[in-house]
């Protein structure tokens, strides 16, 4: 059965840290066996070729930040998808992921009893409202850090504290590192109005670039 | 259960259910493979349990709804959408039974 395979993100950036991993991507003609799902993002011709003309953020990173590791053919379906639709959906994005952000800080607050997940969701979060806001303003960024790389707008913060959110997100999605301590998601649970700060300065100012677009 | 957000929120439930036990070592941080891998071994619990199943394959469930590589109006989707429900009710069940 047909499919091409492409690495993407952060190996493609050069960015490798021992925290690392790669990010693979299989296109595939339908359901294909061969490819485990923990390893690989698996997603069919035809819904890449959809999601390129929806012009959304993940066709934008697989186009700015792929390399072909095999094809069948020595065709590249991706370069051949040619540049995706513009992305016009910025303001609607940064608004989702707003909204992730503030449940996860209400739960914080109210001492879920899954303080780890909360944390992670708010890296999860934050990476995701950083990156659509680039992208929507036409610098964009898919790195892990993309928050702390808007230059003038980036969200300034303790690095301690982002430390503790990177910390989380591998142990919700990898299960690898040391547990967070209360004291740890305390020190977030108080920054938490600096993020939501940051986030309500940003989402007026790419609602503003987008109506001037 | 197309929705990013939903996502996060049907993940949320079930940590909060699973959780509301008070686990020896760890809590769940959430329903990768590798993270209920950690949390298994962390306290200690059996593989071969009924709570241990239903987390895997409602962790399965939310995973294969996240990856695009289904048509989100295929029927496997509607029916693993309405699984993921099914599930965190009779993981409910099972932690007030181990209470």
């Amino acid at each position: 059965m047909m499919a091409h395979i492409y690495a993407f993100g952060s190996v493609c950036r050069g960015e490798v840290t021992p925290e690392s991993d790669v990010d693979l991507l299989a296109v595939t003609q339908g359901i294909d066996q061969r490819f485990n799902s923990d390893l690989y993002s698996v997603y069919s011709y035809a819904r890449l070729a959809e999601i390129w003309s929806e012009g959304s953020p993940f066709a934008w990173h697989l186009s700015l930040e792929s390399r072909l590791l095999y094809s069948p053919d020595n065709s590249d379906f991706l370069r051949e998808l040619g540049v995706p639709a513009a992305y016009t959906s910025a303001a609607r994005d940064c608004q989702k992921f707003f909204a992730l952000f503030a449940g996860s800080a209400n739960a914080l607050r109210a001492r879920t009893n899954s303080p780890v997940f909360e944390l992670s969701t708010i890296f999860l979060a934050v990476r995701n409202f950083a990156t659509c806001y680039s992208l929507g303003t036409g610098l964009p960024d898919f790195s892990r850090h993309s928050a702390l790389r808007l230059g003038a707008n980036s969200l300034v913060f303790s690095s301690d504290v982002f430390g503790v959110l990177e910390r989380a997100r591998l142990l919700c999605t990898r299960g690898v590192g040391a547990m967070i301590s209360q004291d740890e998601t305390a020190s977030v649970t108080l920054a938490l109005g600096e993020i939501e700060g940051w986030m309500r300065t940003l989402l007026i100012t790419v609602a503003s670039h987008e109506r001037f677009q | 259960m197309n929705d990013f957000n939903n996502r996060i929120d049907a993940q949320r439930n079930i940590l909060r259910i699973v959780n509301k036990r008070h686990w020896r070592v760890e809590e769940l941080s959430g329903l990768s493979n590798k993270a209920i891998d950690r949390w298994m071994l962390a306290n200690q619990i059996d593989a071969t349990t009924r709570l241990a199943e239903l987390i895997r394959v409602a962790g399965r469930a939310l995973f294969f709804l996240a990856n695009k590589s289904q048509e989100q109006v295929t029927d496997e989707y509607k029916h693993r959408s309405q699984a993921v429900v099914a599930l965190m009710y009779e993981i409910e069940i099972e932690i007030e039974c181990s209470y």
